[in-house]
Order: structure tokens, then sequence, then C-alpha cells
């Protein structure tokens, strides 16, 4: 058997055994007996992952639930996903990858583009006139807000070297996050004005992208403490 | 001289010996450190750098020469050489050490064929006269490239660009930084800033794609009558500014004006490269070159 048709079982294979001529191979073969040992124990991690049952912070999922409830998205005392008697104790220590806080990251702003999406979707299908709650006025943070907070302040108290971080840095992550904010609320006015036009709709998907970024951004240096 | 009259004499000497052997092992923070690196053609170098300036130039040698300074001497650069690679990264020994303490600057002579990786936070970057594909992370760091040639990747959130007779292909991204290219020879521009300017003043080679992109900024690109180009110029909110005699467009589709914003269509000459400029609220200017 060669390297390339190991590769492609191994590929292939769910959880059983390999066969017996890939067996053979991986006995005789050092660098496929490498590369199936790398591919079990990410295999293995992955499913440790899934057993953790990573979970952001209960804030974070009742900010999105109260979000929700004050644009009439969902309705009653629903109970929140995640209770703290659910949150895994070791998860915030999983949260501090990088790998699995960019996934996070990407879920909540998946989350909060989908919030947008809809709330501005339901207004234009029933051409109410239901204004949203102003952010300044309400009694209840909005996710973004919590999540940014959350952001820019992961791991202060508990990632060594976070406190050489230059503050000119972090400036300059907050100035951008606003004015990315700044555009993300410019062109959802425009869409809704204009719901047909296919270029504010580019560019408020283009601002959401550049959030996501630049959150990404400023978690890789928070959780590094600087460059990694 | 009796043996008395010695003893302050000796423990004099011991000590100025012994404040010698002091001062030599400490390190002395200012002082540059050199590093040599025997390299074959085309060497991939890679610098991180949170905090100081990295000045990147080119020489005919095969040797790539890192040398730095850590005037706090707080920070550690380490440095890494894997067959034609070389990587240089600065970390702190310590935590709670400021910006200003971990601040190193480099100086890097590179072969003039040589790929660059880039990634800083704060700190000015400058690269002359490297012919190869590179690419830069920074946070607030402003790059300025001279004479270069390569496929070029830029990723800043306010950092801003200076792109001075650049060649090859170039790609930037910015949330806030402006972007400059001054007598470019690039076939190849995709320039995206949000709140920057943008600002093309040189040729538009045939074949070439130019983007540029941003939401509220100036977009200015600047042309010669022999320029042959197709444009596709449109802001959404600001204005766009024209001193070129355009035909229609004879390529492909026929162009229809969104009713939204302003647009222009049009072609200068045999259309050779394609422009095309966006912007939400900014203002585009194409201007003829004086």
């Amino acid at each position: 058997m060669q390297c390339e048709q190991f590769e492609r079982i191994l590929e292939q294979q769910d959880d059983g055994a390999l066969p017996k001529p890939a067996l053979d191979h991986v006995e005789a073969c050092e660098a496929c007996r490498a590369l199936s040992t790398d591919f079990y124990s990410i295999h293995d991690m992955a499913l440790e992952l899934g057993a953790e049952g990573i979970a952001p912070p209960e804030r974070v999922w009742i900010s999105l639930r109260n979000q929700l409830e004050a644009e009439r998205l969902i309705h009653g005392a629903q109970a929140a996903p995640v209770a703290s008697a659910q949150t895994s104790p070791g998860w915030w220590a999983v949260f501090q990858r990088p790998a699995v806080a960019g996934a996070f990251l990407g879920l909540v702003l998946a989350a909060a583009s989908a919030v947008g999406y809809l709330s501005n979707f339901a207004q234009t299908a029933v051409q109410s006139q239901w204004v949203a709650p102003q952010q300044e006025t309400s009694p209840v943070p909005s996710a973004d807000s919590v999540f940014k907070e959350e952001v820019l302040t992961v791991g202060n108290d508990s990632i060594p070297g976070l406190q050489r971080q230059d503050t000119a840095v972090t400036d300059s992550i907050r100035r951008n996050l606003r004015i990315v904010d700044n555009f993300i609320a410019i062109c959802e006015k425009s869409v809704r004005e204009q719901p047909d036009n296919q270029m504010a709709r580019e560019y408020l998907y283009g601002a959401y992208q550049q959030k996501a970024e630049l959150l990404a951004t400023a978690t890789n240096r928070s959780m590094t403490g600087g460059l990694q | 001289m009796n043996s008395s009259c010695w003893i302050p004499v000796r423990v004099g000497a011991l000590g100025a010996v012994m404040a010698g052997f002091i001062l030599a092992a400490s390190p002395a923070h200012a002082d540059r450190v050199e590093k040599h690196f025997a390299v074959q053609s085309k060497p991939k170098i890679t610098v991180r750098n949170s905090s100081g300036r990295i000045q990147v130039k080119a020489w005919s040698r095969n040797e790539v020469l890192v040398a730095w300074t850590n005037a706090s001497g707080k920070s550690v650069v380490e440095t890494e050489e894997a067959g034609n690679r070389v990587e240089v990264s600065t970390r702190v020994n310590e935590d709670g050490v400021s910006a200003d303490d971990s601040k190193t600057d480099f100086e890097i002579t590179v072969p003039v064929e040589s790929e660059l990786n880039v990634r800083t936070d704060s700190g000015n970057v400058t690269v002359d006269s490297v012919h190869g594909d590179m690419t830069f992370d920074t946070v607030g760091a402003n790059l300025q490239l001279s004479d270069v040639d390569g496929y070029m990747v830029v990723k800043t959130i306010d950092g801003s660009l200076v792109c001075n007779r650049c060649s090859g292909k170039l790609e930037a991204n910015s949330i806030s930084g402006n972007v400059q290219m001054i007598q470019p020879t690039l076939d190849s521009v995709r320039v995206q800033t949000s709140s920057g300017n943008i600002f093309f003043d040189g040729s538009f080679l045939s074949r070439g794609i130019y983007i540029m992109k941003n939401f509220s900024g100036t977009i200015e690109v600047h042309f010669t009558s022999s320029d042959s180009f197709d444009v596709n110029a449109t802001s959404l909110k600001g204005d766009v500014i024209n001193q070129a005699s355009f035909k229609p467009d004879t390529h492909g589709s026929p162009h229809t004006a969104s009713k939204w914003g302003h647009s222009l269509f049009g072609t200068l000459n045999e259309g050779h490269a394609k422009v095309e400029l966006s912007s939400f609220s900014g203002t585009i200017k194409i201007l003829k070159r004086d």
C-alpha cells in the first residue's frame, strides 16, 4: 500500500478499525504512523471539547435573551439557554484557547448579525411603525456591548503577561470598534430605509465582517498579552 | 614598603577587577546586538515584535543580518534558523512590563529576493528594495514600502500604508488607516479601508485590476491621457468627481446606473485595465495628472 492510499483510508474511516493492509502499512511507514497518531489525537481532543460543554458567560446569554425580548423576537420569560449550574467549571480554561475563543466570537457575532437581520426583516415585512428601543435608554445592556466588554477585558485577571499590553493598542482597538459600530449603525439605517439597496447591504455585510475580524484581533492580542 | 602597605592596594585592585566583571556581565541594554544568518537565495524571514520600529532593507549577500536595541533590557529577542527560514521574535521575561519597556527596534538586512512575514502591534515598519512576497499584520503600526516587488498583503487596524514605487500585487485592508500608492507599477490592487483615504498616483497596467473601496474617506485616482482602462465608480452618499473623457464601456454587459448614489461607468482608450472604485459616503476623485 502506498502512503497516498493510506491517507485516503484514514480520511474515510469513521470510528472503526483500520483494515489489515492499512495496519500493515502503518507499521512499516514511520510518516504514516505519525500522521495516524496526530489524527487520533485530534479526534480525541475534539471529542473531549464536545464533552466539556463549553458555555459562554451567563450574562452574555441573559443579555442576548433580553435583547431578543426587547426586540420582540421572543416572548415571555423563557429560561436562559445555559444556567450557571450547567456551566462546566473548566470552560474558562477552554475559552482561553484562541481557536475556541475565535469560534465563540464567531457564534456570538453570527447571533448578533442574525438578530439585526431578523429585526430588519420583521420590520420590513410588517411595515411596522414600531421603533426599537434606544440602547442609551434601555436599562439592559445590549448583548453586543456586553460581549465587547468581555472581549476587551478577557483574561485581565488571569492571563500572565496581559499587563504588558500596549495601552495604545487597546485604545486603537476600542477606537476602531467605535468606528465600525458607527458604520454598522449607518448601514443598518440605510438598509432599513432602502431595503432594495444592494450596495448598502454589501457595506453592512462588510462592516460586520470587519467587526468580526477586529474582535478576533482583539481576542488574539488579549489572549497572548501581545503577539503570538 | 612593608606588607601592610600592600593590603589596601590589593583590596583596591581586586575591587576594580570585580567591578569590571560586574559591568561586563550586566546587560548593556541600549547596546546594539547583531546576529548573522547564512541563507540561500529567497529565504523566508518572519519577524514578530509587539512594539518598536522595524526597518528591513536589502543587500546582495546571501545573509540575513538582524540587529536590535532594547533600551530597557526587559525584552528578550529570540531567533531561530532552520534551513532557509529565519524567525525573530521578542518576548518579555516578567509580568507588568510596559509597552515602552518592551519596545525593541530592529534593523534587518536581507537578500534582495526574500519572503517577509512581519507582525507587530505598534511601531513603524519600513521595507526597502526587497523583492518577494510579503505579509504584514499590524494594529497601529504605519507601514512604508519602497521599491518593493512581489505579492504584498497588508492587514492593519489603524496603521497607514505608503507604497512608493511598488511593483507586483497589493492587497491591503485597514479600518482607519490611509493607503497611498505613489508611482506604483502594480498589476493587481485590492485596497479597502473604512474611514481612511485611498490615493493612487501611477500607471494602470494593461490587464491590471484595481479595486479600491472605502466607507467614508476620499478615494483619489490620478491618470494620464494615455492610460487605458475601464472604470466603474460608485459612491452611495458621496460625490464622484471626474476629469477624464470616458466613452461608454464597450466591454462586457452594459452597465445601468443604480438608482442609489452617484455612479460613473466608462472606458478610457482601449480599456485594457479594470478600475473599480467604491465608497459609501466618501468622495471619489478621478483626476488628470498634471
